[in-house]
């Protein structure tokens, strides 16, 4: 019987550019044999193709069906993640610096109101007349032309929170409320798992 | 001469406390990870961190100094929909923090059909905010 053991680490996540060939070399640290590792190297697993989406998940059972194929009487080990994640490089980067002016100027504004909320014991009212005057110099009760953009931004801004309008838009990235969509079922499917067993462990007990 | 130093080293300790309490509280609640995902620039996050920085101390003096500039009204607009987009994005973090929205569409059982609870949500606010602002305040 062989004892040639290989060892295998996947990365947690790298990026590509668009129709690379991955090998395991871009996908893995391989410790073996050197003769057997140099040339399962650059052995190619996946092509990256325009039609996938912005990620690609790797997972360790193509690497191994791939070196299987190879040398089926080797002894493969894994260590570290099972999936890696390949982010695709868009081609190319663009309106990145309007974004950053956009956010920055949002966040700044956004900071300035909420600490002036916290001085004036969150009376949002008073913070408007009081911004009112600080940048016309005069007062005003009812700053309307100030709460009315107001109003339509809050909505505005929980639809961006979320993503959910401009996802197919912008980008393919999960929004935060399918993440905790995500996580909460995972909750509640690990509950379950131990939850049942502890059951059935009770119930072989009894007998 | 003791009574100043005194209220300087008080008032400096009490904006250290409030100041990072702030950024903590951002930090929290994860707007501009948000943000920066969204518009895809991770590289200008040190950027971002000044804006905060900066707005809160202009927004400090602002509000506790009586200074004021003489810009015309319609300057207020986009400030005005900025201050909004920021709180609506504090409100949505806020929801999503306490886990209101997986725990409400999986008792009542509706999972596709999310979008119309979160727009229900975004209108209310709006709807909310409108007749707050121009009705409400005048009783």
């Amino acid at each position: 019987m062989s004892s040639i053991v290989l060892y295998i680490r996947l990365r947690q996540k790298f990026q590509a550019k668009m129709n690379e060939i991955i090998s395991i070399e871009k996908l893995a640290h391989l410790i073996g044999p050197k003769d057997m590792t140099t040339g399962l190297k650059q052995k190619p697993i996946y092509k990256v193709k325009p039609e996938d989406n912005a990620f690609i998940v790797i997972d360790v059972m193509d690497i191994i069906a791939a070196i299987y194929k190879e040398y089926p009487d080797v002894d493969i080990q894994t260590v570290g993640p099972s999936q890696t994640i390949i982010e695709v490089q868009p081609k190319k980067r663009k309106i990145n610096t309007l974004f950053f002016v956009i956010v920055w100027i949002l966040l700044f504004i956004g900071a300035g109101l909420t600490i002036m909320n916290f001085h004036e014991d969150v009376a949002m009212r008073s913070v408007h007349q009081k911004i009112y005057y600080l940048i016309t110099g005069t007062h005003n009760d009812k700053p309307l032309i100030l709460q009315i953009p107001y109003s339509f931004g809050l909505g505005l801004g929980m639809i961006l929170f979320f993503n959910h309008i401009f996802k197919k838009k912008f980008n393919e990235e999960p929004s935060p409320l399918e993440v905790e969509m995500f996580n909460y079922q995972q909750d509640l499917d690990q509950y379950v798992i131990v939850h049942e067993k502890k059951k059935s462990e009770l119930k072989r007990h009894d007998d | 001469m003791i009574k100043d130093i005194l209220l300087i080293i008080i008032g400096f300790s009490g904006g250290l406390a409030v100041g990072s309490g702030f950024v903590a509280f951002l930090t929290v609640l994860g707007i501009i990870p948000r943000l920066t995902q969204l518009t895809k620039t991770h590289h200008f996050i040190r950027g971002y961190e000044w804006s905060v920085i900066l707005g809160a101390v202009i927004g400090t003096w602002g509000g506790l100094r009586n200074t004021h500039l003489i810009m015309p009204a319609l300057l207020l607009i986009p400030i005005g929909l900025a201050s909004g987009i920021f709180v609506g994005m504090l409100a949505a973090a806020l929801t999503e923090v306490l886990n209101v929205l997986p725990i409400l569409s999986k008792r009542i059982g509706i999972n596709e059909q999310i979008l119309v609870l979160l727009m229900a949500i975004v209108l209310g606010k709006v709807f909310g905010s409108l007749f707050h602002w121009s009705f409400f305040v005048d009783k």
